[in-house]
């Protein structure tokens, strides 16, 4: 483990038992994303990819093997440790886009910033320059129902930047989007990667989000199936 | 709604209790027998002739140096036969009509300051002083309930005999002018009851410097208690006993405790209800919100601060349900001191019969309610704002 190294697994294993049937969604994954990549995690439906992110991201506790995020061990930390955590560390793209649909698109990339305590001018200064930088800043004072599913994923991954994470995790951003969209979400995503050197985990099925990644990781039946560069595919 | 309806019907229910009991008891004591009665030791279970406040000034002195007394009043009560020369008998002695009654003694300065006796006189008017106060041989003035000048077919300026003993053994008989009718509100007491003044009666009677009770008027109901203790202290190697009006309206105040009693059982019932309508409310606005609470856990907010918003959330409700039923219930309470609620059948407390009960309307109306509301609110809510807490992000994410 070297301290370019976002996220550190090692033998991971998620097994749900909620049902009395055992799935086995994730069945022993070693993986080491470096910082400022910008990878793909691919797989057919059912593969364990959702599954996965939660373990890496803290939002799901792993049935066997450790997660090291940032060289720290998850594991070890408490509820509030993890949640000021993934405060300060990590963003989110969800598929669904998931704004608060109460606070308009200002608020909504506003709300961490919030939990952080930063102070309001260089709040509202940060939203406007990361709504710019997505090309939503005219839609500031919106609410999210009054945006497309495009704008509203802009302001997702606004959102998931504005404070500064040193890893981005997206779960199929692109999923609830047409193909123009998506490639348009993902060449502004490539750019701000390159802009900005986060680092982006996200996960697809969709090829033309494949395509834009500089990394892919093929997961299927919970295992990594091999790996890629984006030049290879 | 719930808290609404909860606030409404709680500050109704304390403006009821504040303001009818409060004002059925000032009105039951203010009327007729005071909050507090100085009496000599044991009149109270033996109303004896004999058992007197000798020199009542000096207790009356006593009363009026302590700042928390309205006013007080002294009285003597005696028997006596009452007998009226039937109008249209001519001018022979025959007075025919008689009935047995209580006398009262009053003074009618301090009398119509402790009760506004004059105002239930219907007929005719105020005893005044006259020559029967000094003299034994002199008429004197009466005043009747009004059953008992229905009773004796006698109306103002009419002549009646009274015949009774004094507190010495011999006879004490005296011609009396008929000066006014009056209606106390309780038929029971109006049947047998007639008043002449307290001078008069001291002669009458034999009593002179003497008298059997001394009711006493204070400023509020809620010190009574306190104050009896104080006089009591005060009075204290007289051989008097001061009691307050829940021992010498005991029935009375009896029937205001059990009335007062279910009405706070009816409020706990409400306030119970209204709380078990907001946990659900709660509950299901948790639940509906999972998502969203998922998506802030995801984004790193700590479980805390959802709590603190989640009970935040309920107290903002409670206060617009307090602001909307505070408007709900000045209204209604408005209304309910204005026109009062027309009891049928009447209220019966101790022989006073209320036909009306008004509301009134008090800071307690609004603040125990109120207060009710926000503790409800952050009780009921602790329990759903947990689990909002802990919403397993993971999980309700994957629910599209
Ligand atoms: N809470 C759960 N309980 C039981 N099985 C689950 C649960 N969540 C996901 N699964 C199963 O785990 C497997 C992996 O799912 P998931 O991680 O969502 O895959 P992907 O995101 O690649 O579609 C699937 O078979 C899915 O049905
Ligand atoms: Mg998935």
């Amino acid at each position: 483990m070297t301290d370019i190294d976002v996220i550190v697994a090692e033998g991971v294993v998620k097994t749900y038992d909620d049902s009395g049937v055992p799935v086995h969604a994730v069945r022993g994954i070693d993986y080491t994303l470096s910082k400022g990549e910008f990878t793909a995690i691919i797989g057919p439906s059912g593969s364990g990819k959702t599954t996965f992110l939660n373990v890496l991201a803290g939002l799901d506790t792993p049935t066997e093997g450790k997660v090291w995020l940032s060289g720290k061990l998850i594991s070890d930390m408490s509820g509030k440790e993890l949640s000021d955590f993934r405060r300060d560390h990590i963003g989110f793209i969800f598929q669904a886009y998931n704004l608060f649909p109460v606070l308009t698109v200002e608020e909504n990339v506003e709300y961490v910033m919030l939990l952080q305590g930063i102070l309001s001018v260089e709040r509202h200064d940060r939203v406007m320059n990361i709504l710019e930088k997505v090309g939503i800043a005219e839609y500031a004072g919106r609410l999210p129902m009054q945006l497309s599913g495009g704008q509203q994923q802009r302001a997702a991954v606004a959102r998931a930047m504005v404070s500064r994470p040193s890893l981005v995790i997206a779960d199929e951003p692109t999923a609830n989007l047409d193909s123009k969209t998506s490639g348009a979400l993902l060449d502004m995503m490539r750019q701000l990667n390159e802009d900005t050197g986060m680092t982006f985990l996200f996960s697809t099925h969709d090829e033309i989000v494949m395509r834009r990644a500089r990394k892919i990781v093929i997961i299927r039946d919970g295992k990594i199936d091999g790996k890629a560069s984006s030049e290879e595919i | 709604m719930t808290m609404i309806g909860g606030f409404f019907l709680s500050s109704l229910s304390i403006g009821w209790m504040d303001g009818s009991y409060g004002s059925i008891i000032m009105f039951f004591t203010n009327n007729r027998t005071g909050q507090i009665q100085v009496h000599h030791k044991g009149y109270l279970e033996d109303p004896s002739i004999y058992s007197t406040i000798g020199g009542y000034q000096t207790v009356g002195a006593f009363l009026d140096s302590i700042p928390e007394v309205r006013v007080w009043a002294p009285r003597i009560y005696s028997g006596a036969l009452l007998a009226v020369r039937p109008r249209g008998a001519g001018s022979g002695n025959v007075f025919s009509n008689s009935a047995a009654a209580s006398v009262i003694g009053i003074d009618p300065a301090m009398e119509e300051a402790a009760t506004d006796f004059s105002d239930r006189i219907v007929n005719g008017e105020m005893l005044t002083a006259s020559a029967a106060d000094t003299s034994y041989a002199a008429a004197g003035q009466i005043i009747l309930g009004r059953e008992l000048s229905i009773i004796l077919d006698a109306s103002v300026g009419d002549s009646l005999v009274m015949l009774s003993q004094a507190a010495d053994g011999s006879s004490a008989d005296r011609k009396y002018v008929i000066r006014g009718i009056v209606s106390s509100g309780n038929a029971d007491i109006d049947r047998n009851t007639c008043y002449i003044t307290l001078s008069d009666a001291q002669i009458l009677f034999a009593l002179q410097g003497k008298v059997h009770e001394i009711a006493v008027m204070t400023h509020s109901l809620g010190r009574v208690d306190e104050l009896t203790g104080e006089i009591s202290a005060g009075l204290s190697g007289k051989d008097l006993e001061t009691d307050s009006w829940k021992t010498f309206a005991k029935e009375f105040y009896n029937g205001m405790k059990a009335d007062e009693v279910q009405l706070k059982i009816m409020i706990f019932v409400i306030v119970l209800v209204a709380a078990m309508g907001v946990l659900n409310t709660i509950l299901m606005m948790v639940l509906e919100r999972r998502r969203e609470f998922g998506v802030m856990k995801a984004l790193g907010t700590r479980p805390g601060f959802i709590v603190r918003m989640v009970v935040l959330e309920a107290n903002i409700m409670g206060a617009i349900s307090v602001i909307a039923g505070a408007i709900l219930s000045t209204s209604g309470l408005l209304f309910l001191s204005k026109h009062g609620l027309v009891m049928d059948p009447p209220l019966n407390y101790g022989g006073t019969v209320f036909r009306e009960m008004i509301a009134s309307i008090t800071p307690e109306c609004y603040w125990i309610p109120a207060i009710c509301v926000f503790i409800t609110a952050s009780t009921v809510s602790f329990l759903p704002a947990l689990k909002a807490a802990h919403t397993k992000a993971a999980k309700t994410l994957r629910a599209v």
